[in-house]
């Protein structure tokens, strides 16, 4: 069998071999703009129209899942029928190991989850409940409220993931043979600046993260060898050393409890926001309690505040024809104007974003495989 | 009512008094009836000048094309979120959010174009030897290089190239575009030497190319992608609440539905006895230590 795709007894320049092709209609359409041009990659003047037919040499299109399926009379998750877990006596904190972990936990795995959650449920006046609160005054449905909440867990505010990924990183090392300590001395220098550090001030005069690990290490080192709240321990520790004010604060604790409950990074991140966006709701709803709703164009933002260019008169659009274009044309030209770029915020161009190194890149994909 | 701004902010965006709203010292009023377009104030917004005319027109040109693109996960998003009948905005914010690391147009690649461009200058290299570097380091760490391939249009993105011949014939050309021409030729050339079949530029690789030639900061043109792309979705989210029924399940419809019940597929643990609480512990302990539930963990 012929690569090429013959269509009328005519070899289709440009397309890969696919048999549905010839059984669609072609259309000779006029040769708008550059459309006729030759160096396009295939010909755009007489392509096929309508949608391709139906691929019967595959199976048909199904919704693939490991966590769930539904028939008629029945709900399964991991195995599991929802209902008969329920009439058991399982509670929501059961399901979330069940759903996200496919196993029932143990008693205290399930004790030191609901205590995480409990934390995580509210926070004051921080970012979700302020995101919730600013949807609610627009008189939207409080669902967004909620939803638009979770949005705020990012890589520096609430971000179980990269800190999450940094313990496991250290606690690998921990595994490859490097003591606990020297593992959480090399962690603090590497990492002390990043905002997912998970030690920090925030919780100089609040013991409520050394509690969590506390009881965190109480409840479950009779049923197996911790690893994470002994590695955050001794991270506290390490960089107590630096400055003695430093002290584990939420995100490392959570971030180590929820990996010792064998969830991982990116599951606990998301958990913890939809815990959040339960509060988050209670937000949104006080709002409309107390404040009411914001109309278009009500809010005014004071001149005093501004600092972009002075006001200034718009050009005609005749004298818009003389303005030049934005075009670099060799690289130490495009470096400068990146540059000069920088001084107007706004823009993007003074926003940080680091390619990582393909290489690594690489690395961490072979290990998703 | 109350006018005082909600939270307080140092800007160089805008500012709104009683009198007028005034964006990068331009009263948007008079921009308005000056005769200024949306695409303008785009350029206005996001780099604070009035744009040429052609630069103006590419713009105009890439967003249009960009705009639609039928099912992709942007519009499958909003047509599964309006399946629920929310109200219509959480629809549009989930197509929205679809655009990441795989679902185009990623700040990524214009960072991607920086990086080796950088390179360039720092390095004195031209422009054509670090984007052969580009291709090479992403070829050989056996990643796909970015702004090239698209699933579904095996033979090449259709926008993609009548992008790069619009940016040509707009005489808007610069380090960028001829950066990515660079990547394409090399690219396609490594391939057809490695035996390998043609893959097509995308049109992010077109567009953001496009877009960064006129002055948009790789993450402002991620910004007017994206939410451009939430036009169309917004009316694929109004044709599901409008057209089609609520679920999408319904067994009265002529076509089998996205979520009838034949369409899951379960590959997951198999249909097991749920445990009663007085066995809980031992069962749950010879489960852990068994250490098969590993290989369900998301």
């Amino acid at each position: 069998m012929s690569d090429k795709m013959i269509i009328n007894g005519v070899e289709k320049k440009g397309y890969t071999r696919d048999d549905r092709i010839a059984q669609m209609k072609f259309a000779q359409r006029k040769p708008h703009g550059n459309l006729a041009d030759p160096r396009l990659r295939y010909d755009y003047l007489n392509r096929e129209i309508g949608t391709l037919p139906p691929d019967t040499e595959r199976e048909p299109f199904r919704w693939v899942s490991e966590l769930a399926y539904k028939n008629i009379h029945r709900i399964v998750t991991r195995g599991w029928c929802t209902t008969e877990l329920a009439e058991a006596g399982y509670g929501i904190v059961d399901y979330l190991f069940i759903n996200w972990q496919a196993r029932i936990p143990l008693e205290e795995e399930r004790d030191v989850l609901d205590y995480c959650m409990v934390l995580g449920l509210e926070d004051g006046l921080s970012n979700p409940a302020l995101i919730a609160r600013l949807i609610t005054r627009g008189k939207s449905y409080l669902t967004q409220a909620c939803g638009g909440s979770v949005l705020a867990f990012g890589h520096s505010f609430a971000s179980y993931d990269s800190t999450g990924k940094m313990i496991l990183k250290y606690v690998g090392k921990v595994e490859e043979g490097m003591s606990l300590d020297e593992a959480a001395k090399l962690c603090v220098q590497e990492c002390k600046k990043e905002a997912h550090f998970g030690i920090s001030k925030l919780y100089a005069k609040d013991p409520t993260p050394k509690k969590l690990l506390d009881y965190a290490e109480k409840k479950l080192a009779s049923i197996k060898k911790l690893r994470y709240v002994p590695f955050m321990k001794a991270l506290e520790k390490a960089a107590k050393a630096e400055d003695s004010a430093l002290c584990v604060d939420m995100i490392g604790a959570l971030s180590a409890t929820m990996l010792e409950l064998e969830f991982t990074a990116d599951g606990a991140w998301v958990l913890m926001g939809v815990t959040r966006a339960f509060a988050a709701g209670a937000h949104g709803l006080e709002e409309m309690e107390r404040e009411g709703n914001d109309v278009l164009g009500q809010v005014l933002t004071p001149k005093e505040w501004y600092d972009g260019p002075a006001d200034r008169p718009v050009p005609s659009l005749a004298e818009r024809k003389g303005l030049a274009g934005a075009q670099s044309q060799e690289p130490k030209e495009w470096q400068a104007n990146w540059k000069k770029r920088q001084e107007l915020k706004g823009t993007g161009y003074s926003v940080d974003f680091v390619i990582e190194d393909p290489k690594k890149a690489a690395m961490k994909q072979h290990k998703k495989k | 009512m109350d006018r005082k701004p909600l939270i307080q902010r140092k800007t160089s965006i805008s500012y709104k008094t009683e009198e007028k709203t005034v964006l990068r010292g331009y009263n948007v009023s008079d921009l308005a009836e000056a005769g200024y377009t949306f695409v303008d104030a785009l350029f206005v917004l996001f780099q604070g000048r009035i744009p040429a005319e052609n630069e103006k027109k590419m713009l105009d040109y890439e967003i249009a094309c960009f705009m639609e693109h039928s099912m992709s996960p942007s519009a499958v998003s909003a047509i599964g979120v309006m399946n629920g009948h929310p109200m219509l905005p959480p629809a549009v914010a989930a197509a929205i959010s679809t655009f990441g690391g795989a679902h185009g147009p990623g700040a990524a690649h214009g960072y991607m174009m920086k990086k080796y461009l950088d390179r360039a200058a720092n390095e004195g290299k031209t422009i054509e030897q670090v984007a052969k570097e580009n291709v090479d380091e992403y070829m050989d760490a056996g990643l796909a290089v970015m702004g090239m391939g698209q699933p579904q249009h095996i033979d090449g993105d259709p926008r993609a190239h009548p992008i790069h011949l619009k940016h040509e014939e707009l005489g808007v050309e610069g380090v960028y575009r001829k950066f990515q021409t660079a990547v394409e030729n090399y690219f396609w050339e490594r391939r057809a030497k490695e035996g390998k079949s043609y893959v097509g530029v995308n049109v992010v690789g077109a567009g953001n190319t496009a877009l960064c030639d006129i002055g948009f900061a790789p993450y402002a043109a991620w910004t007017i992608g994206s939410v451009a792309r939430g036009f169309s979705c917004a009316c694929h989210a109004l044709h599901q609440y409008k057209r089609a029924r609520a679920w999408s399940a319904s067994r009265s419809e002529p076509m089998v539905q996205m979520l009838d019940l034949s369409m899951i597929k379960y590959v997951g643990p198999e249909d097991r006895e749920v445990p009663p609480l007085s066995e809980r512990q031992a069962y749950a302990k010879k489960q852990l230590e068994s250490g098969e539930w590993r290989k369900w963990v998301l």
